[in-house]
């Protein structure tokens, strides 16, 4: 590439709409690759979030005040332990074939919180059946694969975009390919 | 490392099965678990009837060495941790263990307080519920049940007793059996689980990255080398692969002649000059 970036010549003048489209596409990239990061950081916080909340399960909540009968009766009869382990079953199942799919599509979809928030689910209908310390382990072993899975997946996608991305920052700047960019590490 | 084209083939594979194997071993371990506790309660409650049957006739009569002596035997076979037959109000009439005849049992005791738990004492309970588990005196891990004895017109309108037909029940018996079987045949069923498990994901990982190798991996590097050798002007055979391999193979060869005959007519064009 030539040097001055952006395939122009050096000694050319570059006129005003060039360096404002030029700015422009490197703020983007650069609000791209934050945006990529950030996928990552969320993906984090649902992992951690799931490691407190079995944290929480281990000990049956046992640091939380249980409901008040009249509450347990307004929430009726919990569901039986096999409805709720097959429909776990049936989860992870479904969680781990929709990962792959997202794999193979190369789709930077995620769900991490949403699957949180149904692995919180397992835990208060077997926690309210009382059958959690028996189950406790099948909804962290659930959990662990599939936000597991999900994060492998993140990383690997969102890996290869920044380097996309950088690559574009590296033509802007006209910089080889994979030389590093303090700014677009941001 | 975790991105190159081995490691993407083989983590969500190895991910995905350990985890779902893992969660169904852990979910069918828990439910077998149930079952056979259930069978362990069942096998006791019908124990339980079967011992109130074969004493109604001595009760009848009235015959309480008789009684002794049956529930004597009873306790000295195997896997029997206790059993006695207490009255109304608690007071233990018989048992396997001499010493205890003649005590009053606490209605706010496992076992009891499920009845008791109300002003008035349940008559009717679910075999489940009557069940409890613990650990005795002897520190050894017991399931104990609770089977009432009810008053059934042979008792109150016998000549000799003096119970009245409005009185639901008599007495109860309580059997408590040794969970060490239980508690074995868990432990064997959990290791031949865990045995299953691991041979399960030996052969699922093994054969998908033997696959993977054999199919994938082989022939790339293969492919690797024939794109070095003919860059380098080493004409050779397409190497052995599958269709995919084959066809990539061949355009690359035919992209590296192009090249090469250019870089030929190049060099005899500078040599004219």
């Amino acid at each position: 590439m030539e040097k001055g970036g952006v395939n122009r010549l050096e000694g050319e003048r570059e006129t005003p709409d060039f360096r404002e489209k030029h700015d422009r596409l490197r703020r983007e990239t650069l609000a791209n690759i934050r945006k990529l990061q950030r996928k990552i950081t969320i993906e984090l916080l649902a992992a951690a979030l799931f490691l407190l909340l079995s944290i929480a399960a281990l000990s049956d909540f046992a640091f939380f005040p249980s409901f008040h009968e009249n509450i347990r009766a307004v929430l009726g009869s919990p569901p039986s332990i096999n409805m709720i382990s097959s429909v776990l079953l049936l989860y992870v199942f479904s969680a781990i074939l929709l990962i792959l799919s997202r794999m193979m599509s190369g789709s930077g979809k995620y769900g991490g919180i949403g699957h949180v928030g149904y692995l919180a689910g397992f835990y208060f209908f077997y926690h309210f059946s009382g059958k959690l310390p028996e189950n406790f382990w099948a909804v962290f072993a659930a959990g662990a694969t599939v936000l597991g899975l999900e994060g492998y997946h993140l990383w690997i996608y969102c890996s290869e975009e920044i380097e996309m991305e950088r690559e574009v920052l590296a033509f802007l700047d006209g910089r080889p390919a994979g030389q590093e960019d303090g700014e677009g590490n941001g | 490392m975790f991105k190159s084209l081995t490691a993407r083939a083989i983590i969500p594979v190895t991910i995905s099965v350990t985890g779902f194997v893992i969660v169904c071993c852990i979910l069918l371990y828990s439910i077998m678990k149930t079952d056979m506790t259930n069978d362990v309660i069942r096998y006791e409650t019908n124990q339980a009837q079967t011992i109130v049957k074969s004493t109604r006739y001595a009760m009848r009569h009235d015959d309480r060495e008789s009684l002794g002596n049956i529930i004597n035997n009873i306790g000295t076979q195997e896997g029997v941790e206790h059993v006695r037959i207490f009255n109304k109000r608690g007071l233990i009439m018989f048992s396997s263990a001499p010493g205890e005849v003649g005590k009053l049992l606490d209605k706010n005791a496992a076992g009891c307080i499920e009845c008791h738990r109300g002003p008035v004492p349940a008559a009717t309970l679910g075999d489940m519920q009557q069940a409890r588990r613990f650990f005795n005196e002897k520190g050894k891990d017991v399931i104990a049940i609770t089977a009432p004895i009810n008053n059934e017109p042979a008792c109150y309108q016998a000549a000799c007793h003096v119970h009245k037909a409005e009185q639901k029940i008599l007495g109860t018996l309580d059997i408590g059996l040794s969970a060490a079987p239980l508690v074995n045949n868990l432990a064997v069923m959990r290791s031949r689980m865990v045995i299953f498990s691991v041979m399960v994901l030996l052969v699922t990982i093994g054969g998908v990255a033997a696959l993977l190798r054999r199919y994938v991996f082989i022939p790339l590097k293969s492919l690797v080398d024939f794109t070095e050798k003919t860059i380098q002007g080493i004409d050779q055979e397409i190497p052995p692969g599958g269709t995919e391999i084959e066809k990539l193979s061949g355009n690359i060869r035919s992209v590296v002649r192009e090249l090469n005959s250019i870089r030929r007519e190049n060099a005899k064009w500078k040599k004219g000059e």
